[in-house]
């Protein structure tokens, strides 16, 4: 019971089947390992570009692709890689680091790329962040762009074992001897799992999981090799690893990116680089629906074409119809079709997606009205009339993959039928087998051979509502945030009470993601007084920590915060609490003015 | 202080921060420190560009040139182009 199988599957499995894969189907995966599949591309077909403005474009075919990886792997070599070891790679978007990626796997070893830090954190917090994950990855080398700033570097201490190299351009004139044949079932990678703790969470995968993973993801994407792949997704998040690096590199497709940073500052040259490469496939989280809708101001007159979109697919967060339709009325004059916006569920321990919405429907994924009284009260999804006043629409994230299952359990782990909300966990054949050299944390995730998502959502008719994460996590612009992570830094400050402490994620329509909330109560009540000086220390404490704002942050005199009867702060009625007294928490109240005519 | 100057600080304070009793001066952090989202700096350099008179193009400005107002307008006379009236 309420093991949503692949039941419902099966017309849409058929259906799968008589897709036009003419020219060449690339999801016939024919290799054993990552190395073999690379290098079987045709070397003049294009691959990366890398855009950083209309004067700045740098881009290769395979072959040239393929060169640099084995001009890297020598240099490599030459610094002591070898096969089974593991390399950690911090360097910005671009070639260089998707070309650094692909030499160590030409010589066998194991890459891991690590967020490229931000001018927000600080340097002693990084500093120890690279000594554990580079000891607990046990690293033979750790490489940095030639620009990596020193001062964030200042004496880092890796252990005798890990050598710090900087990227070097053209470095070798050798040639790198490649690893025998790989093992399909060894590591080809290790990706780290999103959020701020995910540092420490590195999951292990072989060739054959992402191979297979692969094998099941392409078809549901519909995939051709006439595709073109969009991103500005950063390549240490799942998303732009495998969707748009993995991928089409063994599906034998270009990618076109930008960096994030890029896009933040610029967001209407997403629909410049889509309309002169013609992509025709991209992902990106919710916040970015209404982001790109409200901040992408055209030049004017600009002629953007985004008919050539099959599928922008919405992943990471949890898929609200308003964002949806936000963009899609942005945006549609300018050709983007009604079955471009899609959407999917996905994560790191299942290598990448463990839904897909079916891209064969003509208006996008399932949209169901339920009765949010109900919902609310009983944990269950009933349908209702959407002229139901009561009704709140939820959009469906797509059916499993073949090879993938989720199961919808509550508290107490039973199994719920179809419509109850609970937590979802996740069993498929691509699946981690555990995180990198932490049991510790494999055993919290794991029960019973099925993956413990933490997401909570709801299944009707075998399609997966993801409505949020398990009742506490905060998800800033796709970014995990572990409250208690909040509550530890802003409790440190000598003038909060210790303990006194409550942080959580407020959704902020017009970001389109959750904003966090920071109430804590000061040791004594004149200090409150000094309440702006204290707020810009926690907050500039969070955001070198943690690298997320904190601009909503609440103090209070002693003993404001609500206790449990455990005597910790109970955060759901903190929280109830503040939004009475704060009205201007109710966003809707805080639309600004004039800013997005 | 400059009139642009003051504009930039007005808009900052009044559309972005949005917090009662926020001081920013020239000088004040504002993405390092917290007060600001990088999602906002969009809205921030459009009205730099406004402000300024000058286009400023893609792929030639980092979150870190944007961190202070003057820093932005620094930025803004390093790479912004004149803007065809």
């Amino acid at each position: 019971m309420g093991i949503s199988d692949l039941k419902g599957l099966s017309s849409n499995r058929d259906r799968r089947h008589s897709f036009d894969l003419s020219s060449h189907s690339p999801f016939d995966l024919p290799y054993k390992t990552l190395r073999e599949a690379l290098w079987a591309a045709p070397r003049d077909k294009p691959f990366a570009t890398m855009w950083q403005g209309e004067d700045d474009v740098q881009s290769v075919n395979f072959g040239e692709f393929t060169a640099l990886a084995e001009t890297q792997a020598a240099y490599l070599q030459q610094q002591g890689l070898s096969a089974g070891d593991t390399i950690v790679l911090i360097m910005p978007q671009g070639i260089p680091l998707m070309a650094s990626f692909a030499a160590a796997m030409y010589l066998g070893a194991i890459p891991a790329i690590l967020a490229y830090p931000n001018f927000k954190v600080e340097p002693a917090k990084y500093r120890a962040g690279l000594t554990a994950v580079t000891a607990n990855l046990k690293a033979r080398l750790v490489m940095l762009d030639e620009e990596f700033p020193q001062e964030l570097l200042g004496h880092v201490t890796l252990g005798e074992f890990s050598k710090l190299v900087r990227y070097e351009k053209g470095a070798s004139r050798e040639r790198a001897q490649p690893a025998p044949t790989t093992d399909p079932a060894e590591v080809a990678f290790i990706q780290h799992s999103a959020g701020t703790t995910g540092l420490q969470k590195g999951v292990a995968l072989s060739h054959s999981a992402v191979l297979q993973h692969l094998a099941r993801l392409a078809p549901a994407l519909m995939l051709r090799s006439d595709d073109r792949i969009y991103s500005w997704l950063p390549l240490y998040h799942d998303m732009g690893l495998i969707a748009c690096f993995i991928l089409p590199m063994v599906c034998h497709v270009p990618v076109i990116m930008q960096s994030p940073t890029d896009w933040v500052l610029q967001p209407a040259t997403m629909l410049q680089i889509i309309s002169e490469y013609r992509c025709t496939l991209g992902w990106i989280p919710n916040f970015a629906f209404n982001f790109l809708a409200r901040r992408a101001h055209p030049e004017t007159g600009a002629a953007y074409d985004l008919s050539s979109v099959r599928a922008l697919i919405n992943c990471a967060e949890p898929v609200r119809a308003s964002s949806l339709d936000e963009f899609r009325s942005a945006f549609s004059r300018y050709g983007l079709r009604a079955s471009a916006l899609q959407s999917s569920y996905a994560m790191a321990e299942t290598v990448f997606a463990v839904t897909q919405s079916a891209l064969d429907v003509a208006n996008g994924p399932v949209r169901v009205w339920v009765d949010s009284e109900i919902f609310r009260r009983e944990c269950t999804a009933v349908p209702a009339e959407s002229s139901n006043p009561r009704a709140a629409c939820y959009v469906s994230s797509g059916k499993c993959l073949p090879g993938t299952s989720v199961r919808v359990v509550s508290e107490t782990g039973q199994d719920l039928p179809d419509g109850g909300l609970g937590e979802i966990l996740i069993q498929s054949d691509s699946m981690l087998s555990g995180y990198y050299n932490r049991p510790d944390l494999t055993a919290q995730a794991l029960r019973d051979g099925w993956y413990c998502s933490g997401d909570l959502g709801f299944v009707l008719d075998g399609e997966v509502f993801v409505v949020g994460r398990q009742k506490d996590l905060i998800i800033v612009a796709g970014e995990n945030i572990h409250p208690h992570d909040v509550e530890e830094i802003v409790s440190s400050h000598p003038l909060i009470h210790e303990g006194r402490v409550v942080a959580f994620g407020l959704h902020n329509p017009e970001l389109g993601t959750q904003e966090i909330v920071i109430v804590a109560e000061v040791l004594e009540e004149e200090n409150l007084t000094n309440s702006l000086a204290i707020e810009q220390d926690l907050r500039n404490a969070v955001t070198g920590e943690l690298g997320v704002s904190a601009r909503l942050i609440y103090l209070k005199p002693p003993r404001w915060i609500v206790k449990s009867t455990a005597g910790k702060p109970a955060r759901s009625t903190t929280r109830e609490k503040l939004l009475a007294e704060h009205s201007e928490l109710e966003f809707d109240s805080l639309k600004k003015k004039g800013v997005h005519a | 202080m400059p009139e642009t100057t003051e504009q930039m600080i007005e808009y900052i304070v009044e559309e972005i921060v949005r917090r009662p009793g926020v001081k920013v001066d020239e000088d004040t952090p504002l993405v390092s420190s917290g007060l600001i989202d990088s999602l906002a700096l969009v809205d921030i350099l459009l009205k730099l560009e406004d402000v300024t008179g000058t286009h400023i193009p893609a792929g030639k400005v980092q979150p870190k040139d944007m961190d202070t107002v003057r820093l932005m307008f620094s930025t803004a006379a390093r790479v912004g182009k004149p803007r065809k009236k």
